[in-house]
């Protein structure tokens, strides 16, 4: 694993007496692309503003490189901002904008020159430096926000929402073309977004955060296969999340039915959550399978069908690559390595997040 | 209506009629008064008066006077339009009204309460010698009508430097700090520039009535200070030389073209 | 840390702008008249308020005017928006840019251009020329708001109620109009303020006797305020708190409204158009009562237009004369001979009775403005004007055909016992340096010459150019003692102590000194000008039997006294000398001068217009001077 580079540290903000965020704990890696995953309003941003130095947290520490930067200036800080609206300077052309940094750094021209020519090729705006800002598409002023940042050979580039103002389309070239760039320049990304798909396609590190709790984190895999609570496994990708009861290790109640699993040490009859993948479940002629029930709904969705399907009085929903009829009486079967047991939130503070997104 | 050009010229030409007739034509007035004397014949003598040195000197007074107010309601109205910008609580829209709100009450009211207070024994001298402190004599001078000029045309200052202001992105000032400029460098390299336009636009509206006024200078300056509007205006009330008082409104037209390709000049250059 | 700065500095530019309110609502409740001190606590101005028809006449007329123009101004204006839209890109830019100079040009350029396009095509200015000019200027106020909010309108929306049958305008109604309403209404709000607030334009486009309240209040100020002024002042800032107080929770509960989604669009509708039809009932019911109360359609052409010097008549004696003769009193103040004849000479003047003195009289007949006077129609003139007056009056109105003389008197200095030490027999004293800063001077080119030719021994009707050039010199080396240059302020501030000297005429001597003991009255050893105004009837007057009958009255003795008791000038009306109870005024000096001071006075006589333009070249060097 690589040398941490920045840690969050018991950090808590408060706004208006609303709390954004709670004893926050945080550590990102070098060259990381790290991606702070969450619904509007859960803190995220707020995370990234206190790392970059627009906000100052109101109890706890950002430990950067090392040392303490919690009451640094922001621009005294080793990393740069890609921000949502680009924010780029409507008053200079592009290549004024791209130099500001350096030009407030007493660089010198030519090495301006070079390094403008140099990113202006990275984020392919060759032949730009005189167009004014105003003048550019979203996708291009994107660009020139990240060339703008990326001259100032910061340790972490952190991206708030970048693409998020832009159609899908220029949104999936983008993910390429930020991955890229992370690889080229080798160096951290701290990129904050509320679209899993992003999250998911670009990170090597997923934090996903909730009413200013992190909730999980972990590599895509992970989040996406074993979502540590309800919360996760629904705002990543679709899922069945059922109450359950855990009879015995290895062995889960679900609607009515016996299930086998692979987990262990939830006790004996413990309420639990299941959470199961469409993809996982599997639909099997009747007697064959654990759960019996019929399908009520079926659309073609190009790579796969999505069924819906009744049984035990709970609405699964099914991806399978196999048709079934509406109507047909089946058996529900699922994988004992795909089912997911999670506990039953405890307090109410984790009640709280179990809000639908 | 959107595309349809008959139904356009209708419902424009009300508008455009009203605008030859009491915009275009009455300015054509006075160059017409301007450029002619009193029989009617071609003389440039009414625009040259200009020269003389009692009319160049109230001209030059008051553009003195009129560049003095409109600095100093600059320098006073930066400030509190970032103040007022910065601050986005919920009584922003109280605050900003309050500052409006004098303009409510008439120009000439505000002017004679002016006089109330500066007078030698006014309420300021009043309530400095209550406290045993030495009393100003500011009435009737130069400075009386800077005051007066600040005072009535700040609200004009402060209004588009509010509104350049609020216009611009919190995240480009971050941005500017995230590259590494410090207050006074974001200030200067990012917030100034970006607010040129409101800047000028303050500076229109407060420079072109402070130089032109004659009811300030009167009130304010005991009719002992003449300014170019207060010439203008005895050429009218008191003369009645409308020839001359026409030729030198021309001379001040000169003055408000050359403020507007100013304007123009920058906001284009600011556009490109 | 920064935000107590921020704080502090906010309140320090609060104090700045409203100190000036504060005082002047704290001075609405000064039962003194003078502003320098406190006298007690009183409603009495507000009381007086509604009872003064000038100032109610003149804030009605203000109202007025604002309301109609932003009216008009809104509809023309956002019906030019709408239809910029469908014009060609280079018609609109014309437009665009003839819209623009209003608002750039100076006011004083616009209020000028307007006034001399009035005066050549013989409209006569009042009511209609300011409401034009209002709407002129308040029109590209409205567009400006307006047009940018109208570019930003998506046409298809209007197609689509075309495409779903919908009658064009009735489209528009339904679909663009909602959408242009806030920029419409922050438009009308805009053009409405610069109505309000308008002094410049008015003053340039106003003719006689019509006043907004701008123009009543500058005429107020060069004569010294009233304090009805403030307490008006007063109501007109707590009814603009009120409105914007009304007007930001109207806001408040609109926006909290239309965030609650369970209120349906068509009802937020019904309450939009509730709250504008209120506020068009509103609009009405104040035009109404202004209307009743201005007077401004009434066409009845029984009426007399009266041009009288400031302060110069008891209020009630029009009044009178009104419920006697049923005639309705247009009446006008002037503060100078000089302006005047400036607004008698423009030809849009409509004065039918004027007050001149002795000069102006001379050259007014000299040029044709005034007609001559039936006198079997002025029986109290003829009974009981004093023929040593007639005789003096005719001097410059030889046969006293176009004058009825109404009051004389003379100019002098007054000064304050507390403040002058010296003996003042000389006009000297006004050269003394001991004095700077304390002596008052008229703002009027004669009587300013007036002193400086008696100072040095010449006659006050000189028009040799190297006595009037060392007169000139004269007062350019006293301005800088000047306090100020005032005309009926003086009485003000000799009365509020704010000066030591001043130059007055007679009349106001005693009043003066009626409010403060300590002021003296003297015409000095040089001489002075002693004048004589009379009744005048202009050249162009339309109702010349009324102008005799406003004569006739004011020469009838009860009429004369009560004007004597109130101006207190030396009034030429035997029979009320006579009537004359106060001992102490009847025998005067200030009142009536002895012979001896009147021998050593002049009377003004008209120079002709080579000497008139000599002396007012003088003057504004003069008035430029340091």
């Amino acid at each position: 694993m690589a040398k941490e580079l920045i840690r969050l540290e018991h950090v808590s903000k408060s706004y208006d007496g609303n709390m954004i965020l709670d004893d926050l704990n945080l550590s990102i890696h070098e060259n990381s692309f790290v991606t702070i995953l969450g619904p509007s309003g859960c803190g995220k941003t707020t995370t990234l503003r206190i790392i970059g130095g627009f906000e100052t947290p109101d109890q706890g520490r950002v430990i950067f490189d090392g040392q303490d930067i919690t009451n640094l200036a922001p621009n005294k800080r080793q990393l740069n901002t890609v921000f949502q609206k680009y924010a780029l300077f409507t008053h200079m052309d592009i290549a004024q904008n791209i130099a500001f940094g350096l030009k407030i750094k007493n660089k010198t021209d030519a090495y301006i020159k070079d390094k403008i020519k140099y990113a202006l090729k990275l984020v392919n705006l060759e032949g730009f430096e005189h167009r004014m800002p105003d003048s550019l598409s979203g996708g291009q002023q994107q660009r020139v926000a990240i060339a703008r940042a990326i001259v100032n050979e910061p340790k972490v580039l952190l991206l708030d929402e970048p693409l998020g103002a832009l159609d899908l389309k220029l949104r999936q070239d983008m993910q390429y073309e930020l991955i890229r760039l992370k690889n080229e320049l080798g160096i951290t990304f701290i990129y904050v977004t509320h679209d899993q798909e992003e999250a998911l396609t670009m990170s090597d590190h997923i934090v996903v955060m909730n009413q200013g709790y992190i909730q999980q984190e972990g590599s895509p895999e992970k989040i996406y296969n074993e979502p540590e609570n309800a919360f996760v496994a629904d705002f990543i990708g679709d899922s069945n999340i059922i109450h359950a009861t855990m009879v015995q290790d290895k062995l889960v109640r679900i609607l009515g039915a016996n299930f086998s699993c692979v987990d262990t040490g939830f006790g004996i009859n413990t309420p639990v959550d299941v959470v199961i993948r469409p993809e996982d479940v599997e639909l099997v002629p009747r007697g064959k399978g654990t759960l019996p029930g019929k399908v009520s709904h079926v659309i073609f969705k190009g790579v796969h069908y999505e069924m819906e399907v009744e049984a035990g009085g709970f609405e699964w929903l099914v991806h399978s690559t196999r048709m079934a009829q509406v109507g047909d009486e089946v058996d529900i079967s699922v994988d004992p390595f795909n089912i997911q047991v999670m506990n039953v939130p405890a307090s109410e503070d984790e009640e709280a997040i179990e809000i639908d997104v | 209506m959107f595309n349809n050009r008959q139904t356009s010229r209708l419902l424009a030409s009300p508008y455009i009629a009203w605008a030859v007739i009491f915009i275009v034509v009455p300015l054509a007035m006075i160059f017409f008064y301007g450029l002619t004397d009193e029989s009617g014949a071609l003389t440039f003598a009414n625009v040259a008066a200009i020269a003389r040195p009692e009319n160049l000197k109230s001209l030059g007074l008051a553009l003195v006077l009129a560049l003095i107010s409109t600095i100093i309601c600059f320098l006073l109205a930066y400030p509190l339009a970032m103040i007022l910008a910065s601050n986005k609580i919920s009584s922003q829209g109280i605050i900003t009204t309050l500052f409006i709100l004098p303009m409510w009450m008439n120009f000439l009211l505000r002017t004679m309460a002016w006089m109330t207070l500066l007078e030698n024994k006014g309420v300021i001298n009043g309530i400095l010698s209550f406290f045993g402190l030495p009393t100003i004599n500011i009435i009737n001078t130069s400075a009386a009508i800077v005051i007066g000029m600040v005072y009535n045309f700040l609200p004009f200052m402060i209004l588009p430097l509010y509104n350049a202001l609020a216009r611009i992105d919190d995240s480009v000032i971050n941005a500017a700090r995230d590259l590494g400029a410090n207050a006074v460098q974001t200030f200067f390299k990012i917030t100034l520039p970006l607010t040129i336009p409101g800047i000028l636009s303050g500076i229109t509206m407060v420079f072109i009535p402070a130089l032109t006024t004659f009811a300030i200078s009167t009130m304010l300056g005991g009719s002992k200070i003449l300014l170019i509007g207060n010439v203008i205006e005895q050429e009218f009330t008191l003369s009645y030389d409308w020839n001359m008082g026409a030729g030198l409104s021309l001379v001040l037209m000169l003055f408000i073209i050359v403020n507007m390709v100013v304007t123009m000049m920058t906001d284009k250059s600011s556009n490109s | 840390m920064r935000k107590t700065i921020e704080k502090v500095y906010m309140g320090i530019i609060l104090v700045f702008m409203y100190l000036p309110i504060v005082t002047m609502i704290i001075l609405s409740f000064n039962s003194s008249k003078s502003r320098a001190k406190w006298g007690g606590f009183t409603f009495d101005w507000y009381i007086n308020l509604a009872s003064d028809s000038e100032i109610i006449n003149a804030f009605a007329n203000t109202l007025i005017i604002a309301l109609i123009s932003t009216v008009v101004a809104t509809i023309i204006g956002t019906a030019t928006c709408v239809a910029m839209m469908g014009l060609h890109k280079k018609s609109r830019s014309v437009i665009m840019g003839i819209t623009n100079i209003p608002m750039i040009n100076a006011d004083i350029v616009t209020g000028i251009s307007l006034m001399l396009l009035f005066r050549f095509l013989h409209f006569n200015a009042g009511f209609i020329t300011v409401l034009i000019a209002h709407i002129t200027f308040n029109i590209p106020y409205v567009m400006l708001s307006v047009m940018p909010r109208m570019k930003t309108i998506n046409p298809s929306v209007y197609e689509a109620a075309l495409d779903l049958g919908a009658e064009p305008f009735f489209a528009f109604r339904k679909t663009v109009l909602p959408d242009l309403m806030p920029a419409v209404i922050s438009g009308a709000m805009m053009a409405f303020t610069m109505s309000l607030d308008d002094f410049i334009i008015t003053y340039f486009t106003k003719g006689s006797g019509f006043d907004t309240l701008s123009t009543k209040i500058y005429s107020e100020v060069k004569r010294g305020i009233q304090p009805e002024i403030y307490a008006l002042s007063a109501i007109i800032f707590i009814i603009v708190i009120v409105l914007m107080v009304g007007s930001r929770q109207l806001k408040a509960r609109n926006s909290a409204a239309s965030s609650k989604k369970e209120i349906s669009y068509e009802k937020r509708k019904g309450l939009s158009k509730k709250t504008i039809l209120l506020l068009a009932a509103a609009c009405g019911v104040i035009v109404v009562i202004g209307l009743t109360f201005g007077g401004v359609f009434k066409t009845e052409d029984n009426q007399v237009y009266v041009y009288n010097w400031g302060e110069y008549i008891d209020p009630e004696v029009i009044t009178m004369f009104e419920e006697e003769t049923g005639i309705k009193v247009i009446y006008d103040e002037f503060e100078s001979n000089e302006i005047m004849y400036a607004k008698i000479a423009s030809d849009n003047s409509a004065y039918d009775v004027i007050c001149p003195s002795d000069y102006m009289i001379s050259r007014m007949i000299q040029e044709g403005m005034l007609q001559e006077l039936d006198w079997n129609s002025l029986p109290y003139a003829s009974e009981n004007i004093d023929p040593n007056y007639l005789e003096s009056a005719a001097s410059f109105d030889e046969g006293n055909k176009y004058a009825v003389p109404n009051f004389c008197g003379t100019v002098g200095i007054l000064y304050n016992k507390t403040l002058v030490d010296d003996p003042v027999t000389s006009w000297d004293i006004l050269w003394d340096e001991k004095y700077a800063g304390q002596i008052l001077m008229q703002d009027s080119v004669r009587d300013a010459f007036m002193v400086a030719l008696a100072k040095n021994g010449y006659s006050i009707n000189s028009t040799d150019p190297a006595q009037l050039e060392e007169a000139a010199a004269e007062l350019i080396a006293q301005k800088p003692l000047v306090q100020a240059y005032v005309i009926d302020q003086v009485r003000d501030k000799m009365i509020g102590g704010e000066a030591a000297l001043g130059v007055i005429y007679s009349g106001e001597a005693l009043y003066t000194q009626r409010e403060n003991s300590d002021l003296e009255y003297v015409i000095p050893d040089e001489g002075s000008n002693v004048w004589l105004d009379g009744w005048c009837i202009t050249r162009d007057s339309k109702h010349t039997e009324n102008a005799l009958k406003w004569i006739n009255f004011m020469c009838r003795e009860d009429i004369a006294l009560m004007n004597f008791e109130y101006v207190t000038y030396t009034t030429p009306n035997l029979k009320a000398q006579e009537l004359i109870e106060d001992e102490t005024i009847r025998n005067s000096t200030v009142a009536f001068p002895t012979e001896d001071t009147l021998s050593r006075c002049e009377v003004y006589t008209y120079l002709g217009q080579d000497a008139d333009e000599l002396y007012n070249e003088l003057w504004k060097k003069i008035k430029a001077a340091d």
